[in-house]
C-alpha cells in the first residue's frame, strides 16, 4: 500500500508543480506575491466546466483555453493596473492581489452559485492496474499534461526572444531595461503566464477536485508552500518542490488521517521558512 | 599614546576569496589613521570587520582590551565603536533630528540619553559641530549628498563612541565640501574622539591623518606616517603615483 | 467648522487638536449606548474589535515593517483559550480574558524569536502558514472541540444590559490599545522600531538590538489580538476554527491600518471605521455583493490613496493652509 500512497502523492505532486511554477515566476520576474492565484485557479475550473458542461467538449482539450483566458486576464490586470503600483512595494501589491481575490471569488458566486460542480467525462474511474496498485487514467494524464506544460515554459524562457527578456528582468530590472526591453509589457506578460499555469492548473484539477468558487483558498497555500520548498523564483525547484509537497500530503494523510492533509503543506511551509528560506535547492533564481 | 584598538591577523574570506588577508594593526588613542588602497583591497570589509557587521574568518579584533570580533553589531556599537556607510544609509523619511536622535538613545551613552530631553541636548550640539543645526527639521529626502554625508557623521557622533570609522565620507564633494569635512574631523578628533577614515581623496589624508595604514588586494603594505608612507616604494608603486609624491614632497617637510 | 478652528488659531496649534478631537469623539462614544438601537451597538462593538486589531497589526507592520498578514492567528488563539479555560476550567471571564492576552502574547515571543528573523515576503508568507498550521491543530484536537467548535456560558442579562456589556468592554480594550501605541510610538522602543523598519542593518550599526525591539512589538501585537480574540468569543458564546483563523479577515484589518495609514497612530481607527461600516452596510443590503465591494473598495484604495486615509487628510490640510497665505497675500 505505501507505494500505492507514493504514487498518489507523485501524479499530484506533478499538478502542483505547475501551481507553484505559475506563482514562484510571478515572484523572480516581479517580487509579486500573487494572492490570486487560488482564485485564477478556480476561475480556469469553470471555464473547463462550462465547456465540458455546455458543449460537451472533453477537459483536457479545453485546458489550453483556460490557459488563453487566465492570460488574457493576468495580462490585462497586469498592464493597466498592477503595472502603477509596483512601485509602492510589497505591502500595496500583496493587498492589491487580494482585492482581486475577492473580486473573482464574488463573481464566480454570482455567475455559478456556490454548489459544487464537477467534471466527470467518462473515462473517469477507470485506471491502469499494475497488481495491487491503481494508477487512475485521469490521474496520470494530468500528470503528464503538467509535465509537458513545465517543459514547455522552459522551451519558451530559454529560447524565445520574450522568454530571455523575462529571464533578464527577473536578474536585474535596470539593466533590461537600459538594453530595450519594455519592463511593463514583460510583466504583463509574465503575469499572464503565471495565471495562465493557475488556469490550465484549474482545468485540470476540475477533473479530480469539486469546484466552488472557493477551491482556490487551499491551492494558494499550496502555491506558496511549493513555491518556497523550491526557491522562490526558481522554476525547477517548483518541480521538485511539488513533489515533495505531493509526497508528503499523500504519505501524511495515510499516517494520521486526512484531517491533517491541508496543514501539512503550511507546517513544512513554515519548518522549510524558518530553518531553510531559500528552499530545498538552495538557489534563490532561475531556470 | 596608548593602544584602543587592535587587530591581530584579521582575516575575512568569502568563499575562496580572502578579502581582508592577515591584517595586523593597533589604533593609537586620539589618532587619526588613514586606510587607504586601490579598490578591492578591502577596506570596507576590514571596517565592516571592526563594527562587526562581518564576522571574522580568523583573527581578533580587541577593543579596550575587550575582544570584540565574537560580538553581535549593536553590542559592538554601544561599546564604543561609531561608523559611517560608503554609500549613505539615513533612515529616509524621518527628519534629520530623529535621525541624530536614534544615536544619542542607542549609543554608548544611551544611559544617560534615555530621556527626550538630555538626548535633544546632545543632538543639539552635535548638529550645530557639524554645521547642520539650520537643517534640523528638513527629511532626509530633502538633503543634498553633502548634507547627507553629514547627517551620517552627526548620527554617528551621537552615538558618543570613542573610535569613529569613516568610510569615504569626503566622496562625492566639492573642494569647499571637503575642506569644510576636514576641519570637523579635526575638531572631533581633538575633543578625545579617534578616527579611522577610509579616503581617496588625498588632500584630506596628508592633511589631518596622524598615521597612515595602506592595504592592496587584503593585505598590508605599509602603516605609518604620511611621511614614511609616500616615501615607501611599494605604496607608491601600489597606489600613489609619482607625480604626487613629488608634489608631497615639497609640502610635508 | 474648520474655519472656526482657524481663526481661533487652534489650527495652528497642532497639539490641541490632537486633545480637543479625541476627548469629544471619547466622550461620545461613552454617551452613546444612552441613545442608540442595539443593532447598532453591535456594528460599533464590531467597529472597535476592528480597531483593536488593526492597530494591533500597524505595531508590527506600520511601525516595524514586518507585514504581518497572518496576525489573526493571535485572535483565534485568544478566543479558544478564553473558550477552553471558561468551558473546561470554568474560570470567570476577566481571568479567562486576561489569560488569553498572556497566551497570546507567549505564542508570540515563542514563535516570534525563529520568525522575525525572516524578511519581508517571507515573515508574510510565515505568518499566513502560521495561522494556517495553527487553524489546523485546533480543527485536529479533541480538547478544542475540533471542527465542531466550542460554546462558552452565556452573558446573563437583559439584550441591552448585555450589548452595552461588550460594547464598553471592547471600547475600553481600545483605549487602552491606543495609548499603548501612542506611548510607544513616543518612547525610545518607537524610535528603535521605526529605525528597524527604514534599515534593520544600519539600525544595528547604531546599537540597536533588533530581536528584542522586534519581538516586543508582536508580543504587544499579540496581547491586544488576543484580548479582542477572547471579547470575540465571549460575545458570540460559540467559536469555530474557520471563523476565529479566517485569512480574510487578516487581511481586512490589514487593509484597514494600510487604508488608514501605516505607522500613524489614528489612521487604523480611521480605517476600521471607514472599513466595517461599509462592510456592514453591504452585507446587511447586498449580501452577494459583499466581497465584491470589498475587493474593489481594496484595489481603488490601493490604486489612489496608497499612503492612506491620514496621509490624505494631512494633503488636504496642507493645501488649505497653502490657499489661506495665498489669499492673505492678496
Amino acid at each position: 500500500m505505501l507505494i500505492q500512497h507514493i504514487i498518489n502523492g507523485l501524479l499530484l505532486g506533478g499538478v502542483y508543480a505547475t501551481i507553484g511554477i505559475g506563482f514562484s515566476l510571478v515572484y523572480g520576474v516581479m517580487s509579486i506575491i500573487n494572492l490570486a492565484h487560488g482564485s485564477l485557479i478556480m476561475l480556469g475550473a469553470y471555464v473547463t466546466y462550462v465547456l465540458f458542461q455546455q458543449f460537451g467538449i472533453d477537459p483536457f482539450v479545453t485546458v489550453p483555453v483556460s490557459f488563453m483566458a487566465m492570460f488574457a486576464l493576468g495580462f490585462f490586470i497586469q498592464k493597466y493596473i498592477t503595472n502603477c503600483i509596483i512601485k509602492w512595494g510589497l505591502f500595496m501589491t500583496v493587498v492589491l492581489t487580494f482585492g482581486f481575490d475577492l473580486v473573482f471569488i464574488n463573481t464566480a458566486m454570482l455567475i455559478w452559485n456556490s454548489n459544487f460542480r464537477g467534471v466527470v467525462p467518462s473515462y473517469s474511474g477507470a485506471g491502469l492496474e499494475l497488481g495491487i496498485i491503481v494508477i487512475p487514467y485521469i490521474r496520470l494524464a494530468i500528470f503528464i499534461v503538467s509535465i509537458a506544460l513545465t517543459w514547455l515554459l522552459y522551451q519558451f524562457l530559454n529560447h524565445t526572444r520574450t522568454g530571455q527578456a523575462i529571464r533578464a528582468t527577473a536578474l536585474n530590472r535596470e539593466a533590461s531595461q537600459l538594453v530595450g526591453v519594455d519592463i511593463n509589457i514583460i510583466f504583463a506578460v509574465t503575469f499572464g503566464i503565471g495565471a495562465g499555469f493557475a488556469g490550465a492548473a484549474g482545468g485540470l484539477f476540475s477533473m479530480i477536485f469539486p469546484i466552488t468558487p472557493f477551491m482556490g483558498v487551499p491551492f494558494l497555500g499550496k502555491a506558496f508552500a511549493v513555491a518556497v520548498l523550491g526557491g522562490l523564483g526558481n522554476i525547477n525547484g517548483a518541480i521538485v518542490g511539488g513533489l515533495v509537497l505531493g509526497l508528503a500530503e499523500a504519505l501524511g494523510a495515510a499516517a494520521f488521517g486526512t484531517g491533517f492533509q491541508q496543514g501539512i503543506g503550511f507546517m513544512i511551509l513554515l519548518l522549510v521558512l524558518v530553518f531553510r528560506p531559500k528552499g530545498i535547492i538552495g538557489k534563490q533564481f532561475f531556470g | 599614546m596608548s593602544v584602543i584598538l587592535e587587530g591581530k591577523q584579521v582575516t575575512k574570506a568569502f568563499g575562496g576569496v580572502k578579502a581582508v588577508n592577515n591584517v595586523d594593526f593597533d589604533l593609537q588613542k586620539g589618532e587619526i589613521l588613514g586606510l587607504i588602497g586601490p579598490n578591492g583591497a578591502g577596506k570596507t570589509t576590514l571596517l565592516n570587520c571592526i563594527s562587526g557587521t562581518f564576522p571574522l574568518t580568523t583573527g581578533e579584533i580587541i577593543f579596550n582590551g575587550k575582544k570584540t570580533s565574537d560580538l553581535k553589531t549593536f553590542e559592538i556599537a554601544r561599546l564604543g565603536i561609531g561608523r559611517t556607510f560608503q554609500v549613505v544609509r539615513p533612515f529616509e523619511g524621518m527628519t534629520i533630528r530623529e535621525n541624530v536622535t536614534i544615536g544619542a538613545y542607542f549609543g554608548k551613552t544611551r544611559a544617560l540619553n534615555s530621556n527626550p530631553k538630555q538626548a535633544s541636548e546632545l543632538v543639539d550640539r552635535i548638529l550645530e559641530k557639524v554645521k547642520l543645526a539650520d537643517q534640523k527639521n528638513k527629511l532626509t529626502t530633502e538633503l543634498t549628498i553633502a548634507y547627507r554625508k553629514r547627517l551620517e557623521l552627526a548620527r554617528a557622533l551621537a552615538m558618543e563612541p570613542e573610535v569613529l570609522l569613516l568610510d569615504e565620507v569626503m566622496a562625492g564633494l566639492n573642494a569647499k565640501e571637503i575642506e569644510t569635512t576636514m576641519e570637523i574631523v579635526q575638531d572631533i578628533n581633538k575633543e578625545g574622539i579617534t578616527v579611522v577614515m577610509i579616503e581617496h581623496v588625498m588632500k584630506a589624508i596628508m592633511g589631518i591623518c596622524h598615521r597612515i595604514m595602506v592595504l592592496r588586494w587584503g593585505e598590508k603594505i605599509a602603516l605609518g606616517t604620511p611621511e614614511e608612507i609616500v616615501n615607501n616604494e611599494l605604496v607608491i608603486q601600489a597606489y600613489l603615483g609619482e607625480r604626487y609624491t613629488a608634489y608631497q614632497k615639497g609640502r610635508v617637510s | 467648522m474648520i474655519n472656526v478652528l482657524k481663526e481661533t488659531k487652534l489650527m495652528d496649534r497642532k497639539w490641541s487638536i490632537s486633545i480637543v478631537l479625541p476627548f469629544i469623539f471619547l466622550l461620545t462614544f461613552v454617551l452613546l449606548p444612552l441613545t442608540i438601537q442595539g443593532y447598532w451597538l453591535r456594528v460599533l462593538t464590531s467597529v472597535f474589535m476592528y480597531a483593536i486589531m488593526a492597530q494591533s497589526v500597524n505595531i508590527i507592520a506600520g511601525y516595524s515593517g514586518y507585514p504581518a498578514l497572518g496576525n489573526i492567528v493571535f485572535f483565534g488563539t485568544g478566543a479558544y483559550v478564553t473558550a477552553m479555560a471558561m468551558t473546561h476550567w470554568h474560570f470567570p471571564f476577566f481571568l479567562a480574558l486576561l489569560i488569553a492576552g498572556l497566551a497570546c502574547a507567549f505564542y508570540a515571543f515563542i514563535i516570534g524569536l525563529p520568525v522575525l528573523r525572516l524578511r519581508g515576503r517571507y515573515f508574510l508568507m510565515a505568518t499566513i502558514a502560521l495561522t494556517e498550521a495553527t487553524r489546523q491543530v485546533v480543527t485536529n484536537l479533541e480538547i478544542t472541540g475540533g471542527g465542531k467548535g466550542l460554546t462558552l456560558p452565556v452573558f446573563q442579562g437583559t439584550p441591552q444590559v448585555i450589548y452595552s456589556f461588550f460594547y464598553y468592554l471592547m471600547f475600553g480594550i481600545l483605549v487602552a490599545c491606543i495609548i499603548t501605541t501612542f506611548l510607544l510610538a513616543r518612547s525610545r522602543v518607537g524610535y528603535a522600531l521605526k529605525a528597524i523598519r527604514y534599515d534593520e542593518d544600519a539600525a544595528s550599526v547604531m546599537g540597536i538590538n533588533a530581536v528584542i525591539y522586534k519581538v516586543l512589538a508582536w508580543v504587544i501585537s499579540a496581547f491586544f489580538t488576543g484580548l479582542a480574540g477572547s471579547v470575540f468569543a465571549y460575545w458570540m458564546t460559540f467559536i469555530e476554527p474557520v471563523v476565529v483563523y479566517e485569512i480574510v479577515t487578516s487581511v481586512k484589518m490589514y487593509l484597514m491600518f494600510v487604508f488608514g495609514g501605516a505607522g500613524t497612530l489614528w489612521g487604523p481607527i480611521l480605517g476600521a471605521f471607514f472599513i466595517e461600516i461599509i462592510s456592514e452596510l453591504v452585507w446587511s443590503n447586498f449580501m452577494e455583493l459583499h466581497y465584491l465591494v470589498l475587493g474593489t473598495i481594496i484595489i481603488l484604495v490601493v490604486l489612489f490613496m496608497p499612503k492612506g486615509l491620514m496621509d490624505l487628510l494631512k494633503r488636504i490640510v496642507e493645501k488649505l493652509k497653502f490657499k489661506k497665505l495665498q489669499n492673505r497675500r492678496w
